[in-house]
Order: structure tokens, then C-alpha cells, then sequence
């Protein structure tokens, strides 16, 4: 007789499901490129090692008449080739599966993942061990430390073995963080956070992908080089590469016509500020913008308006205020007793309008180190997302750059802009994309 | 690796022009992490488009008796011919949907079946049929079904134990058809009857924790 462990589906999860389209599956996928060709049976025993340390990922999701759950299951993971688009669909309601996959492609380990499932640290976390027990694996005669557990994991704040129960399934940071009273301090007056209003923003428009996959361009450079060109203009790496993002939008589109506003959407990785372990979903979002044709509208200077923006928005204080609110609305007595089918509706409602204020979306997982031994044999790193709009994500590892720009349009007009600012700036870039369409995949066949 | 003169980028993989701009790229192909996958245009939406016309085509059969008048003055075995077609049609629809949780597919069965059962009594003149034979065989039996597939398909408690309990409490509605006296055979009903009590005194003794764990699971606040 089993009776599952379950836990009800967190926060911020909610939303993936009720936004999840047929262009946009909010999956998101974790690379890590590897020194040799990669041994699919090693991989295979590296996953089922990594796989048994991690109970959240052996959970599938179910749906209640209120919410949805995440629950136990008994399923073991495959490896398999990448035999699929990036970011395939992976949670089906009717085939309930595991809601991560892990492929493989010439040097190349991938780890994709539903985000109702985990973000992009939680899975970060869980790549990393992966990656770190294959080379154990691979490397046998060199000296490798017997458990690689939690080597990334031990690196973050109140991390370390002792703490590794904290990626079982019931493990929620909100609830943990959120939940109780508050801080005398504050009392946010608005009752209900959707609400609030966003300015609309100009909406890159374009031509679908004929299947609907996601159009993927990975772009690959020397940190430093970058590093220098954000550090010139005094501003953090996320926001150069976001001003960059901005003008190249801009220059693709030849001006934006009547809307001149860019906006952007920020995750904000919580763990950072509210120390948790747990891979599930932790983060908070962040929305800057600017306004173009008021005044200098250079790269540092874009770059630094949206820095001012984006510091206040992502102190503790003003992330704990604008989660809490979320918090205080999901526990709501109105919303509690609304059967889910109609809570994925208003969140659809909800998610929409959030939409017509965003223009593109910019996620930063930052410089990834892993422990010695392994690092030595990853090279470049990099993730992207599922994308409803224009999205670009980084990240960094052995002194490379990856930028990633995903988008359900087949065009990349805006990629072609922002390589070649960088490039006329002597920053070497090296340019990987997906074929998504008749005509490319015909130019595939004719070699 | 190829490069575009264009972009003064290196280009992974083997395009002959850039990804981004198209121009002709020279230099040696390399590989790319990102492997060819083909085209796969999705059926998805067609089957969606043919599940919601099938639907419409037959919610509006069965309204359109209506219209036609009761007994069988009017159409005449017609009537039960296309109640029959569209009968089957959307058993077939539902078949189709492929739920994967057979219990939960035995209550929607004994639901539709029941219900149409009895729409069909009652549109060629109300003989009784319905809710003296239809209703507390079809209830009767899917539980004796359920009880034998679940055991053969090894299906997991906490999958099928909420249907399972929906099918034996609609297995209870026959022992209402007798206390009203609407039926003119008391046998299928009683025998109906019996049978999910005794299910119902079952499942309270032997899996009763199970059933409380998974209604609070899926009636979670």
C-alpha cells in the first residue's frame, strides 16, 4: 500500500500552468558542454544517482477541484539523444510524467525542466551534481572527491549537506518566508496585485514558427570583453545586455511607431535575500522600462536609467513587499473557493494583461563555478526558456559568455542587431541557432 | 567553423547563410549543439476542431427531440435508430480522449449512459425501462467491472479510489428508484442495491484511510 507524499503547488507555480501555450510550453532547458563526446550509459548512471538525491524531481502533478498538487511517483528518468525541438512540451495533464528530461547532443548535457516544477536555480543546482557525478564517473582514475553532493549547493547561503532534506517535495520557500506576520512596517494597501496598472508597452510582432516550437539563437563570447564594455559604462551585466536588448529591438524594428515604450521582465532569484535550499520555485519578477526619444538614448545611458530602476525594485524589503501581496491574494477566502479550471482562466486573464505591459523578458543566472575537478572539463554553459515574446537569458562559465534569445517568431532580426553591436565593439561572437524553418531545414538537406 | 563576413561572427554548425542575415557563409561546417529536429506539425488542433463539432453535432441531437413529439407517433423507430448513432458517436468521442484513469472514465460512462437512458425513456413515451433495467444494470455491473479491472491492471490506490467510491455511491441511486416505487421490476434495482452497499461497507472497512487521504488531497483549501 502506498499513500503518496503530495504538496500543493506553490506561489509562483500556478502561473506556469494557467500561461502554458501551444507556442509557449514554459519549459526551460540548462546546458553544460563537456570536454569529450558524452557516454550516454555513464550519463545514465549519473542521473539515477542524482536523480534519488533530489525527491522534488520525482514528482508529477496532478489536479485537484482546487489547486494543483505536486506528488510522489515511482517513475525513473531516461536519457535519451536530443530527439526533440529545444523546450518541447513535457507536462501533458491527461499522461502524467515526470516534469524534467535530460538529453544529450554530441559534448552537450541538457536539462530541461517544467517551470512549475523548479527555476532556474533549483535546476542549476541539480545540473551541476549531474554533471559532477558523470565526470566522476568518466574520470574513475583521476582523483575526484568520492561525493559530489550538493556541490553547488554547499556554496550557497545557509547551505550544506545537512540541509539536502530540503529538496524534498513539501519544501515551499514562500510559505516559509511569506506566510507568517508580517513586519510591523509595512501594509501594502492594494488588494490584489494583478491589478495594478501597467503601462502598455510596444509588442514585438512577427511571423510564428511553422510548428510552433521555440526559435532558438545561443551567442557565445569572452565574459571579459563584455564585462569591460558594462563596466565602462558603470552598470551592472544584466542591465548592459538588457540596454543592449532594448536598441536592438529598436534598430530590427526601425523605430517603434506610436508606443516608444521598451519594457522588460527581470526574475529575481529570492534565495539570494531569504537563504533556501529547496529547488523549488523561489524568485520574484521585476519590471523596468524606458521610454525612448526623451533626451540621450545611448546604450550607457539607457543602461543606467534602467539600473536605477531595477535597485530599489530588488532590495529585500520591496521584493518581500510585492511577494507578500501575492501571498496575501492566493490565500485570499474568494480565490480559495473558486474550483481551479476557473482559477486558470483568471490567471490567463491576469497573465494577459501583464503581457500588453512587457515587450521582452531578461534573465541573468549569473557565473556558474563548480567545484575544481569538474570545472576543468565544462566549458561554456548556457539555458534558455520557452518564449511568449522576445526573451534573453545568460549566463557564464569558464571565462564564456552564452546569450541565449528564444522567441515563437521565426525572425531574428533583433539577434542580428545586437551581435553586430557587440562585434563592432571587438568582442568575438560565436553564433549557434535552431532551424525552424522549410526553407532552412531544405538548406540542411542540400549539403 | 563557418563565419559571416556580415556580422564578423564565427557560425556554428553547417548553414550555408547566416542565421541572422543571411548572407553566404563561408568556412568549414562544425557541429552545432543544436541537432536538425524536423518539422512536426501538431494534429492537435484538428482533433480539438472534430472533439467540439462531434459535441455540438450531438448536444444538438438530443435537443432536437425535442421538437419532435413524444411517444412513438411521431418518427417512429427513426427516433431510436438515430439515438443510437448518436449514442454510440460520442461514446466512441469519449473513448477517443483517452483517459488514461479507468475509473474515472467507468463513472463518466455510468453517468452518460444512465442519463441518456433515461432521456431516451422518456422521449418514446416513458415505459419504465430506463430506471427499472438500464440504470441499475449499467450501475450493478461497472462496479462489478471496476472492482475486477482495477485488481487486473494493478492500478494504484490512490488513483482510482475516489471513482471508484463515485460509481458505488451512484450504485446507490436504484435503492431511491425503489423507495419511490418508479420502477416496474424490483429485482435489477435490489440486486444493484445490494451490490454497493456491500461495496460501500468494503471500501469504509478495508481502504476507508485511503479514501480520506485523497478527498483531503483533492479537496485542498
Amino acid at each position: 500500500m502506498t499513500r503518496r507524499n503530495w504538496v500543493r503547488l506553490d506561489n509562483a507555480s500556478n502561473i506556469f500552468l494557467a500561461a502554458r501555450s501551444e507556442t509557449d510550453s514554459k519549459v526551460f532547458r540548462i546546458s553544460a558542454e563537456m570536454d569529450h563526446e558524452i557516454d550516454p550509459e555513464l550519463l545514465q548512471t549519473a542521473l539515477d544517482t542524482t536523480y534519488d538525491r533530489y525527491s522534488l524531481y520525482h514528482a508529477v502533478l496532478r489536479r485537484a477541484i482546487f489547486w494543483y498538487y505536486l506528488q510522489d511517483s515511482d517513475l525513473r528518468p531516461e536519457v535519451t539523444t536530443d530527439n526533440q525541438y529545444t523546450c518541447a512540451e513535457i507536462y501533458d495533464a491527461r499522461r502524467p510524467g515526470l516534469l524534467f528530461r535530460v538529453v544529450y547532443h554530441h559534448r552537450r548535457i541538457n536539462l530541461e525542466v517544467f517551470h512549475a516544477l523548479s527555476d532556474g536555480t533549483g535546476a542549476l543546482w541539480f545540473l551541476t551534481d549531474l554533471v559532477a557525478e558523470y565526470t566522476r564517473l568518466r574520470y574513475r582514475q583521476q582523483d575526484l572527491p568520492e561525493n559530489t553532493d550538493t556541490a553547488q549547493l554547499t556554496a550557497q547561503p545557509g547551505g550544506g549537506a545537512e540541509d539536502t532534506q530540503a529538496r524534498e517535495l513539501t519544501t515551499d520557500s514562500f510559505r516559509h518566508y511569506f506566510r507568517g506576520k508580517q513586519r510591523p512596517t509595512e501594509h501594502p494597501k492594494t488588494s490584489s496585485p494583478s491589478m495594478s496598472p501597467t503601462k502598455t508597452a510596444y509588442r514585438v510582432k512577427g511571423t510564428r514558427t511553422p510548428d510552433s516550437r521555440t526559435r532558438a539563437v545561443e551567442l557565445t563570447m569572452p565574459v571579459k570583453d563584455v564585462l569591460a564594455l558594462a563596466r565602462a559604462e558603470e552598470i551592472s551585466l544584466t542591465m548592459y545586455l538588457t540596454a543592449l536588448f532594448f536598441e536592438s529591438i529598436r534598430c530590427a524594428a526601425d523605430g517603434l511607431g506610436k508606443s516608444r515604450t521598451l519594457a522588460a521582465t527581470v526574475p529575481v532569484n529570492l534565495r539570494q535575500f531569504f537563504p533556501s535550499v529547496s529547488p523549488r520555485n523561489f524568485f520574484a519578477t521585476v519590471r523596468v522600462e524606458h521610454t525612448y526619444g526623451n533626451g540621450p538614448d545611448d546604450i550607457g545611458t539607457v543602461g543606467r536609467a534602467l539600473d536605477r530602476q531595477f535597485r530599489p525594485k530588488a532590495t529585500p524589503e520591496a521584493l518581500e513587499k510585492k511577494v507578500r501581496r501575492y501571498a496575501k491574494f492566493e490565500r485570499s477566502p474568494m480565490l480559495r473557493i473558486v474550483p481551479r479550471p476557473i482559477k486558470d482562466v483568471v490567471l490567463r486573464v491576469i497573465n494577459w494583461v501583464n503581457n500588453r505591459g512587457l515587450s521582452v523578458s531578461v534573465s541573468n543566472l549569473g557565473r556558474v563555478i563548480l567545484p575544481e575537478p569538474v570545472e576543468s572539463h565544462v566549458g561554456r554553459m548556457g539555458f534558455h526558456v520557452s518564449a511568449v515574446r522576445p526573451q534573453m537569458c545568460a549566463m557564464s562559465h569558464a571565462g564564456l559568455l552564452t546569450v541565449s534569445f528564444t522567441s515563437p517568431f521565426v525572425e531574428t532580426d533583433h539577434i542580428r542587431e545586437f551581435v553586430r553591436m557587440l562585434t563592432s565593439q571587438g568582442v568575438d561572437v560565436s553564433v549557434a541557432a535552431t532551424r525552424v524553418t522549410e526553407a532552412e531545414f531544405a538548406e540542411d538537406s542540400e549539403i | 567553423m563557418k563565419h559571416c563576413t556580415q556580422c564578423t561572427a564565427q557560425i556554428e554548425g553547417d548553414w550555408q547563410h547566416c542565421p541572422l542575415c543571411e548572407t553566404p557563409t563561408p568556412g568549414e561546417p562544425s557541429h552545432s549543439p543544436f541537432p536538425a529536429i524536423p518539422l512536426n506539425y501538431s494534429r492537435r488542433r484538428v482533433v480539438r476542431i472534430l472533439f467540439f463539432s462531434s459535441i455540438a453535432v450531438i448536444l444538438g441531437s438530443f435537443a432536437a427531440q425535442l421538437l419532435l413529439e413524444r411517444g412513438s407517433a411521431s418518427i417512429g423507430s427513426l427516433r431510436s435508430v438515430w439515438l443510437g448513432v448518436i449514442t454510440m458517436w460520442l461514446l466512441v468521442v469519449m473513448a477517443a480522449r483517452n483517459q488514461r484513469n479507468i475509473a474515472k472514465n467507468t463513472v463518466t460512462l455510468v453517468l452518460l449512459v444512465g442519463l441518456i437512458c433515461v432521456y431516451w425513456d422518456y422521449l418514446t413515451g416513458w415505459h419504465g425501462w430506463a430506471l427499472s433495467y438500464a440504470v441499475p444494470i449499467v450501475c450493478g455491473t461497472s462496479i462489478l467491472a471496476l472492482l475486477i479491472t482495477v485488481r487486473v491492471l494493478r492500478t494504484e490506490v490512490g488513483e482510482h479510489i475516489v471513482y471508484s467510491g463515485l460509481t458505488v455511491l451512484l450504485g446507490l441511486a436504484p435503492i431511491g428508484f425503489l423507495v419511490f416505487g418508479w420502477v416496474t421490476t424490483p429485482i435489477p434495482s435490489a440486486i444493484c442495491g445490494a451490490i454497493s452497499i456491500i461495496a460501500l461497507v468494503m471500501l469504509q472497512v478495508f481502504r476507508g484511510a485511503d479514501v480520506r487521504h485523497e478527498l483531503a488531497k483533492r479537496l485542498d483549501l
